[in-house]
Order: structure tokens, then C-alpha cells, then sequence
């Protein structure tokens, strides 16, 4: 593979001129079919932490889920992004901000029948939601803290299942497998003749397909980041808000 | 195999939705790292190892006068602990530049230098710095420790609201002001060092490290990892960025700019930028401020901070009910009244009344015959006229410059 011998972030470049924050920002008021699909796009990948935040801030299940559709519904509906949100900047920030308007404003405004029905434009595993819900640890961090952390979560499942997905039509899956540990590694400290031996290769080669998949690895999380901010200047600094509100756990 | 509960690299338990099993916090850390590890196989690059802060159990061996309680901050210029001086009962900061700068020529001279300029500053609303060395070849600030969040923090928990944020912008005026009087320049003036202790005091930090560092291009990606550059780059005004060792105050004018914008919309002033007023629900006379900061030519933005700073207090006290009062009304369409204290200007109606009525007189001795006086009295007339109208154009003149002598309008 080429890129592995280039110096690296030039490589996903051409990716931040069409990130999905920034498309669906620029479109605005527009309701392009592109910022649609990049909005769609956007919640099918994080609509989980707003599920969560909204249970956390004390609504029942079934209204969660109902709310969590009709939140995305009125959202790709109608265009509500121009209005001027400091917290635009980042899809997280302004998902935030969006949702506690609309549990302030909307919600109780809408009739209980009127409440979720029939609106489901986006296939969201919402019955599954609860499961998932119910298997966290007790978790006392306030509603934000824990959207954060779901956040990261999401982010991190996405970057990994387009990592492994890349690796599966490689036909290198099991490769994926037994290397996967080495991305939270810090290198020396992973048993590469072990890996070696398992894998039936030799080490230097071990090293080498470690470099590329943490390679990669970086390169998809670079992307998916600058997904979910509007300039990606501001992917670094979302990216360490992430780690810090992970440290809390 | 998959199911591990301990993560083999920070030794923390793994959250049960742990994604692909791995430490989700390990995981985005390794995002963080640049793209060649010195592990990783293949050619090791040539570059210097990324400043890595000691711990404080390390730090402390160092530092037998402080407990080191933990690490608080790190970025491109360092990293800081929060301390406790058991001696005077305080708590301090103590900031570590990285031990590389020190190697630098001339380091030590420039840092004695600076560091006692920087002790001299002394401002409800700077941080102070107690003490200054080198230890185990790291040199260190030792300063006030401030207990609360930085701007740039308030703003993503979404903690400020515009009018709160405009009332900071005119304690940071005072403060850069004080500082620019003493002769210091700032010169890395972001959200991360401005900020606001428990009472909500503003305290500017990291004065005039930037200069310390001798940085003579933009900062050294390899002292600081890419993102930290990105970050102070924006709000770094156009001829720092070429010339950083020839800047004065104005460029921290610039920057309290970028700061400015990105308080009341979010965003950061990027090439073409929108007047605020157009991207979100902000007082359009602040528009005039924040362009005015902005200005590419250092001579065309304000030249005092303070200016600023009286400008947003202005806004931010008139409120919208009353009409527009800036510090220096730009490019005013009608001329505005003359002051009263200039002395041309008090003699400017006398002048045209004596002309008018020297004028009618004459007008009169020619109609009756007396055509000696008549010649008199317009000579006399067409001289106050031209006093008048001179004395007129110079009103104009002035008009568009402050009292400074400093132009204030763009012909073009």
C-alpha cells in the first residue's frame, strides 16, 4: 500500500473538503440532498449517546425512544441549522444544545398520542437501545458527562468497525483480530514473538503490520473526527475533549 | 480471548461497551500521536522526541521546596503542575518549559531577561510569577496558582453567554494595556491563557513565553505536536506569522480579535470571515470592534488595546437603546461639531459673522457711492473669508484624525 510510506496527514486531505459536519453546515438553510445524506449519515452513527443522555436526564424508556425519533425526524425535516449556535462548530456541542432546547421547548408541547407514531425516518435499533442502556455500570456522572463518553464511544466503534470492515475485504480478518490490542499499545511492551508465533509470522513482519494498522488506524479516527467538526482545525481539540472526558471513568 | 476486563496498557477495567473489546481511552490517546512512532518499525525519523512532562513523583526530586500535587496543563510551551509552598502556606503553579529550549544559544540570558520583565508585572489581572530557574535542565516559572477554568474551556461547556464573554474582553484590555505600557507584548494571546478564577477574575497566564522560546518562525511543531500549533497559528496575527521577532503590541491586538470573534459566534475569523452580527444575535456595532482588531495592517487596527477594550464596555453598557458611541467614531459621514477646547474652532462663527456683516457694509457703501470704504470693507471681508474657510478645511482635517494625530479613515 502506497500511503504507508508517505509522511501521513496529507493522506486524508481530500476527505476534510467534504466532511459531514461542515457539508450540512454549509448547506444550511438549503436542504440539499448531499447534507441530508450527511446528516442521516451523522445521527445513524451517533444517535446512541443522545439516547442515553435523554434516559439519564430521568425519561422513561419508551418516551426515550420516542423522543430520540422524533428529535432526528424534526431535525432532518427541517433545516433548524441556521440558527446561530456557538456550539455549531461541532456536531457534538450543538446535538447538545439542539436536544436541551428541545426538551425545554417541544417535548411536553406534543400531545402524548401525537408523540413518536409513525415517524420514523431513520432506522434506529431504538428497542435494542434499552438493552444496550441496561448493561452500563452504574455510572454517577452528570447527563453531559455521559454524553461525552457515550460520544466517544460511538466514535471510536465507528472508526473500528471501517478499520476491521477494510481488513475483512482484505481477507485479513484474523489479522485484525490478534493485532486489534496492539492499537491501545504503546509498542515495546507488546509481546510481538508472541504474535509472531501465532499469526506464523516473523517478527519483523509482526512490526510491520502493526505500524500499518495503527497507521490506518489514525487515519480513519483523523477523518471520522474531521466528520464531526465544521473546520478541521478544531478535530485536535475535540479529539482531546474526548480523551479528557473519558479519563473520568 | 476477546473478553478482557483489565486494559493491558493503562491497567484501568474496561467499560462493558468497550468497543472491539479495546480501552476506549487508550485508544483515542493513540489517536493522538503523531502518525511515526520510534516503535514502529521502518526508518526512525530524524525528529527530536515530543516533550513528554515528568511526573510529579519525578518533578518533586527537583523541587524540595514544593509538594507537587499533579499535573494540570500541558501544551506546546510546557507543561504545569499545581504545588503547594509549605513554607508560605500558598498554592503555586509551576510551569516547565521543554528541557530543549534550553540548549538553544543565548538561552539563559534571554531568560533571566524575561523572566524579571515578567516578575515586574504586576496586575490584579496577571498572573504573577514568584520565582524563575532551571532545575535538572528544565527551566520553570514558578506563579500564582488560579483556581478555575480557562475561556476556552467556558466556551465548550457552553459556560459563557455573549454579554458575560463581553464583559471579560474589557478586563483583558486593562490588563494587556498594563502590560503593553511595561514594554511586553503578549504574543500568544488565546481562550487557553485567559482565565477566570473562582470570583470570576480574569488572569492572563503565559506572558510573553512565546518570545522566551525565541521562536523565530511560527512555533516549532516539534516542541509543541501539530495540534498546538493549528491552535495558537489562528489566533496569531498576519505579521507575527512572518516576522515574529519584530512584532509589537498590536499583535496581541489581533489576537484578543480572533478571540473576540470566536466568543460571540463560535467560529474562528477564518480568511473571508462574516460580521458577527451575521452569524449570530450580537449588537452590530460590534462588528466596527471586531474588524477593527482584525485588520491585516497592524497600523490600520487600534493601536491601544485600551481603545478596544472601551469600545466593547461602550456597546456593552449603552445597550441597544442608545445610539452608537465608540471611543473613535469612524469615518463620520457629516463632519461632528468641533470640540470645544480648540481654539480655531472657537473663533471659526465670530470669523464668519464679521465677514458677513463686513460684507453687508460693503455691499451698502457700494449701493450709496462710497466706492473708497466699499473697497475697504470687501478687502477686509474677503480676507476673514478666507481665514474662515481655511480655518474650516483644517476642522475638516481633523475630523477624521483622533487627538492623537493617528488617521481614523480609510479614503479608499
Amino acid at each position: 500500500m502506497d500511503p504507508s510510506g508517505t509522511a501521513g496527514t496529507e493522506g486524508s486531505g481530500a476527505r476534510f473538503v467534504t466532511t459531514h459536519w461542515s457539508v450540512v453546515l454549509v448547506a444550511g438553510r438549503t436542504d440539499s440532498t448531499r447534507a441530508q445524506t450527511a446528516l442521516a449519515r451523522l445521527c445513524q452513527t451517533y444517535w446512541y449517546p443522545l439516547y442515553a443522555y435523554v434516559r439519564r436526564r430521568g425519561h422513561s424508556p419508551q418516551d426515550s425512544q420516542d423522543l430520540t425519533q422524533e428529535f432526528f425526524a424534526r431535525l432532518l425535516e427541517r433545516h433548524t441549522l441556521a440558527i446561530a449556535d456557538p456550539n455549531r462548530g461541532r456536531f457534538r456541542s450543538f446535538l447538545l444544545s439542539t436536544i436541551n432546547h428541545f426538551l425545554a421547548h417541544e417535548w411536553e408541547k406534543l400531545g402524548a398520542q401525537k408523540r413518536g407514531g409513525s415517524r420514523q425516518i431513520l432506522s434506529l435499533d431504538l428497542a435494542r437501545a434499552e438493552e444496550r442502556y441496561d448493561l452500563e455500570p452504574t455510572d454517577n456522572s452528570t447527563p453531559d458527562k455521559l454524553f461525552d463518553k457515550h460520544w466517544a464511544t460511538a466514535l471510536l466503534e465507528e472508526v473500528l468497525s471501517q478499520l476491521e470492515a477494510e481488513y475483512q475485504q482484505a481477507g485479513k480478518a484474523d489479522l485484525f483480530a490478534s493485532l486489534k490490542q496492539t492499537l491501545t499499545g504503546t509498542g515495546e511492551s507488546q509481546p510481538y514473538a508472541v504474535l509472531a508465533t501465532r499469526l506464523g509470522m516473523n517478527e519483523p513482519a509482526v512490526k510491520v503490520a502493526v505500524h500499518r494498522l495503527r497507521k490506518r488506524y489514525r487515519e480513519l479516527l483523523r477523518a471520522e473526527m474531521a466528520n464531526i467538526v465544521a473546520d478541521p482545525e478544531q478535530a485536535d481539540d475535540e479529539l482531546r475533549h474526548l480523551v479528557t472526558s473519558l479519563a473520568g471513568r | 480471548m476477546d473478553t478482557i476486563q483489565i486494559c493491558p496498557s493503562c491497567g484501568r477495567p474496561l467499560p462493558s461497551n468497550a468497543p472491539k473489546g479495546l480501552c476506549p481511552e487508550c485508544l483515542l490517546k493513540a489517536g493522538l500521536q503523531t502518525e511515526t512512532q520510534p516503535n514502529a518499525g521502518g526508518p526512525a525519523p530524524p525528529k527530536p522526541p515530543p516533550f513528554v512532562p515528568p511526573s510529579p513523583a519525578e518533578l518533586a526530586r527537583h523541587f524540595p521546596q514544593l509538594e507537587i500535587l499533579e499535573l494540570i496543563g500541558r501544551g506546546g510551551m510546557g507543561a504545569v503542575y499545581k504545588a503547594r509552598q509549605p513554607s508560605l502556606d500558598r498554592l503555586v503553579a509551576l510551569k516547565i518549559l521543554p528541557p530543549g529550549v534550553a540548549g538553544d544559544p543565548g538561552f539563559a540570558e534571554r531568560f533571566t531577561r524575561e523572566a524579571r520583565a515578567l516578575a515586574r508585572l504586576s496586575h490584579p489581572n496577571i498572573v504573577a510569577v514568584y520565582d524563575f530557574g532551571q532545575a535538572a535542565g528544565m527551566p520553570f516559572f514558578l506563579m500564582e496558582y488560579v483556581d478555575g477554568p480557562n475561556l476556552r474551556e467556558l466556551e465548550r461547556g457552553g459556560k459563557l453567554n455573549p454579554r458575560e464573554a463581553m464583559q471579560i474582553i474589557p478586563r483583558i484590555c486593562e490588563a494587556l494595556q498594563f502590560a503593553h505600557d511595561e514594554g511586553i507584548v503578549h504574543r500568544d494571546i488565546k481562550p487557553e491563557n485567559i482565565l477566570l478564577d473562582k470570583k470570576g477574575r480574569v488572569k492572563i497566564a503565559d506572558f510573553g513565553i512565546a518570545k522566551l522560546l525565541g521562536q523565530t518562525t511560527v512555533p516549532d511543531a516539534a516542541l509543541t505536536g501539530a495540534g498546538d500549533v493549528v491552535g495558537t497559528l489562528n489566533y496569531m496575527a498576519p505579521e507575527q506569522r512572518e516576522k515574529p521577532l519584530t512584532v509589537d503590541h498590536r499583535a496581541d491586538i489581533f489576537s484578543l480579535g480572533v478571540v473576540l470573534y470566536e466568543l460571540l459566534t463560535g467560529e474562528l475569523p477564518l480568511g473571508k470571515f462574516a460580521p458577527p452580527s451575521k452569524m449570530a444575535q450580537v449588537d452590530v456595532r460590534l462588528d466596527e470592534v471586531v474588524v477593527r482588531a482584525l485588520e491585516k495592517e497592524p497600523a490600520r487596527r487600534y493601536q491601544h488595546v485600551s481603545d478596544l477594550g472601551t469600545d466593547v464596555q461602550n456597546i456593552t453598557a449603552a445597550g441597544s437603546a442608545n445610539p452608537p458611541l465608540l471611543s473613535q467614531p469612524p469615518a463620520p459621514v457629516v463632519p461632528p461639531a468641533p470640540p470645544p477646547e480648540e481654539p480655531s474652532d472657537c473663533r471659526i462663527l465670530p470669523a464668519f459673522l464679521l465677514a458677513f456683516i463686513f460684507g453687508i457694509f460693503g455691499a451698502h457703501r457700494f449701493y450709496v457711492g462710497k466706492i473708497g470704504t466699499a473697497f475697504l470693507q470687501l478687502f477686509t471681508f474677503g480676507g476673514l473669508g478666507i481665514w474662515a474657510t481655511i480655518d474650516w478645511i483644517l476642522i475638516l482635517c481633523k475630523a477624521f484624525k483622533d487627538k492623537k494625530g493617528r488617521r481614523i479613515t480609510k479614503w479608499t
